[in-house]
């Protein structure tokens, strides 16, 4: 039992405030179902707390476990037994338990409830696992949508019928089957990217904490890769062709930034426009989103590249000393110009992917005044991205610290996007608009600069960073 | 490129132990580019091996191939005497292995990391941990992910060596170590090998350290096992010959036993095997060229056969 309790240790050791926020989760759950009556009431507020303890729960468990099933691990005696008796008692501590008790209360429904427990963190895990596992509930959203009659009459139906308990235990456990089918499996692995670059859609992704690449998304990358190899050749021939600063600058970028040429930036939008569509038409049936905080979110989402490059920097500190010699620059500062000149790009490619966003936003949401918004998404995109990109060069260096610098530059985009609507409804485009863009503009502008300047002044690193 | 000539077989009345490792016509290729062309190679029992090969010869694929830890695309590999389609089984407490480079657990603690992988083994010499990462002055209260790349690979090696399995592998295990603790690696490396039926298969670029561990090597060329021998028998067998006249060469003298040969200005170099020096010295007289022989050290020998 030794193994299954390091098993088990293991994912409050990687994430210590999940473990706790969990487990309290599941205290209070059990404290509900005992201590209020009448119990049907314990019960449901109990299951509800539970079942979202248990997702979170179980989503950080599949992360853990995702990185620790690497193929060595599979080296250490009886791995998949230990992991097997170490499923069994998690589904005891989160299901079994709770559903003995409701029964012993006298609890009504409580098998049931038991099994929509254990969906609940086998949906958890699987989408930890694998994360197109979540389109497998877009039909139910869909058919929630599109027929909500019809999806209330279901489920009234499937409260009566006997066949839903094990239709719901044989969900979750194709889910289970799904999960740990590919995390089981020992494979090659695939080539890194470009620590610069996420390739999730998000671009907010670390590479030690992404979800396992499925079959499409593993065909994305190809293409992208394809793309970024043609965009190098071209870059290349045209530095051969007649070399100067403006070519060896987009040179530099298509090596530190591979998939931010234009044809990838075009494909990635058009991705993202795809899925933002069907989701929204299909999945959402064009409910009513307030147009401020689609604006807003379009700016968020182009904005989640930039932390990127900060991890991404750090990461690739050893392999600069290769590109610094290579450069053979007059000066340091020279060098670091080089490097943030190549950098800047990432802004005005922010900014077009927040209009693109924006844009598709309007026609989805049939935005009542898409002029406003885009304007006002342009100022904000451009302000914002500057500041990121600031703060992520020069910024802090622990994890922690880059996260919370990363929110306080959200929360300030965020509310200068709110405050831009505001002031250009109010004021009107020349009057309104001008004076975001001298607040906002002005402020990124600032930023910028003195990071920059604080850049240049820093010597380079190249210093292997630790993780 | 050369090839060496097969050895005459052992008597047939000398008991072999069982292999612990016997591989049989076993491929892998990534995307296409075949790395393993149908290795056949048999490790015997008790031995320190050193796989040798050069940069991208496919000596890591291979060792992991050998464990389980990479798909194979045709082929056996028995470990133990059983068939290893992949990781599993009560031998698994019997292997230890040292990867090349140590990606696990960043987040976790070392002393941490050994407490979570002895939970795992029915046997653990706590005694011999602590006492390795007391030498090698590793702090168990620190994160992994902060450890340097030598000190990751110290981990790796103490947590390989704590089971005290009967089957070390190691996948150039010394590659990110200081002098120091190279020398200390290699001491309990030979500590563990006092222990019978204990078996290294580790590869390497610094071949003292298979010198002083007087391994067997094993030569892993064109996809292929080339040979495995004891490295006594390979110095004792093999030989270098420089012949040289002022009249130069045109191409290098015909005699059996030439393993490679090269030459360069008035200089003709030959890697011999098997050939007596009488027989040296007599093609020296009909060449009228001078002769100096010299044994090559491991190092020579890699770079002529690998």
């Amino acid at each position: 039992m030794k193994a299954v309790a390091q098993l088990w240790l293991l994912p409050s050791r990687q994430m210590p405030l999940l473990g706790v926020v969990a487990h309290l989760a599941w205290l209070t759950a059990l404290a509900c179902l005992i201590g209020i009556t009448p119990r049907a009431e314990g019960a449901s507020i109990g299951a509800g707390v539970l079942a979202m303890g248990s997702w979170f729960w179980h989503l950080g468990l599949a992360s853990t476990l995702r990185g620790a099933c690497q193929p060595e691990s599979f080296l250490l005696p009886a791995f998949r037994r230990h992991l097997a008796v170490f499923g069994l008692v998690d589904a005891t501590i989160w299901v079994g338990l709770p559903v003995v008790v409701a029964l012993a209360f006298g609890v009504p429904h409580a098998l049931l409830g038991g099994t929509l427990l254990l969906l609940a963190a086998a949906m958890g895990f699987a989408m930890g696992v694998e994360r197109w596992i979540s389109l497998l509930f877009w039909p139910l959203l869909v058919l929630a949508g599109w027929m909500p009659g019809l999806m209330v009459a279901i489920v009234h139906d499937a409260l009566a019928s006997p066949m839903t308990l094990p239709l719901l235990l044989l969900v979750a456990a194709l889910l289970l089957r799904l999960a740990l089918h590919p995390m089981l499996r020992i494979n090659d692995r695939p080539p890194d990217t470009s620590p610069l670059e996420g390739l999730s859609l998000g671009r907010g992704a670390t590479s030690d904490n992404v979800p396992r690449r499925s079959a499409l998304g593993r065909r994305f990358e190809g293409w992208f890769d394809a793309i970024a190899q043609q965009s190098m050749e071209r870059a290349l021939a045209r530095y051969r062709e007649r070399p100067g600063t403006r070519r060896r600058r987009v040179l530099l970028r298509r090596l530190l930034l591979p998939h931010d040429n234009p044809v990838a930036i075009a494909l990635r939008v058009a991705i993202m426009a795809l899925f933002a569509t069907l989701y929204v038409v299909v999945a959402l049936h064009r409910q009513h989103f307030n147009a401020t905080v689609v604006g807003a979110y379009a700016v968020l989402i182009a904005l989640a590249r930039f932390p990127q490059v900060g991890r991404g920097m750090q990461r690739m500190r050893p392999n600069l000393a290769d590109l610094y010699l290579t450069m053979a620059p007059g000066t340091r500062s020279q060098y670091q110009q080089a490097l943030a000149d190549a950098l800047l790009v990432l802004v005005p490619i922010g900014t077009l992917t927040a209009l693109a966003y924006t844009a598709l936003g309007i026609v989805l949401i049939r935005a009542a005044q898409p002029g406003l918004m885009l304007l006002v998404t342009l100022i904000v995109a451009t302000g914002g991205g500057l500041v990121s990109l600031a703060v992520h060069l020069i910024g802090p260096q622990g994890a922690v610290g880059r996260q919370v610098v990363n929110a306080v530059v959200l929360m300030g985009t965020v509310a200068m996007y709110w405050a831009g609507v505001w002031a250009v409804d109010t004021l009107g485009h020349v009057a309104g608009g001008g004076l975001l863009a001298l607040v906002v503009l002005g402020f990124g502008l600032g930023v910028w600069f003195a990071a920059q300047r604080e850049y240049l002044r820093r010597d380079p690193c190249f210093d292997a960073p630790l993780s | 490129m050369a090839t060496l000539l097969p050895f005459p077989a052992p008597p047939a009345s000398t008991a072999r132990p069982a292999p612990v490792l016997r591989v049989q016509g076993l491929r892998k290729a990534f995307e296409r580019r075949e790395v393993l062309c149908g290795v056949d190679w048999e490790v015997p029992t008790g031995r320190v091996i050193g796989l040798l090969g050069r940069n991208g010869a496919g000596k890591t694929t291979l060792l992991r191939c050998l464990l389980g830890l990479a798909p194979v695309d045709g082929g056996t590999i028995e470990l133990f005497g059983e068939p290893m389609a992949e990781p599993g089984g009560e031998r698994l407490h019997r292997v230890g292995f040292v990867p090349q480079s140590f990606e696990l657990f960043p987040w976790m603690k070392a002393g941490a990391y050994l407490d979570f992988t002895a939970a795992f083994y029915a046997r653990w010499n706590h005694a011999l941990a602590g006492r390795l990462l007391r030498e090698w002055q590793l702090d168990p209260t620190q994160k992994i992910g902060r450890l340097s790349q030598g000190q990751r690979q110290k981990l790796a090696i103490v947590r390989a060596i704590a089971p005290e399995p009967d089957l070390l592998v190691l996948d150039e295990p010394v590659a990110s170590l200081d002098p120091q603790a190279r020398r200390a690696f290699m001491g309990e490396l030979l500590a563990l090998m006092d222990a019978p039926g204990k078996t290294v298969i580790f590869s390497t670029h610094i071949t003292a350290d298979l010198e002083r561990a007087d391994a067997d090597i094993a030569l892993l060329r064109d996809g292929r096992i080339q040979f495995t021998r004891p490295l006594a028998e390979l110095k004792s067998r093999l030989s270098r010959a420089i012949l040289s006249r002022p009249a130069g060469w045109t191409a290098p003298p015909a005699i059996a036993g030439v393993l490679k040969s090269r030459v360069a200005g008035a200089s003709v170099h030959l890697l011999l095997e098997d050939v007596p020096a009488e027989r040296l010295h007599q093609l020296a007289k009909d060449e009228d060229a001078s002769l100096r022989i010299d044994m090559p050290t491991l190092e020579d020998l890699f770079v002529e056969l690998a």
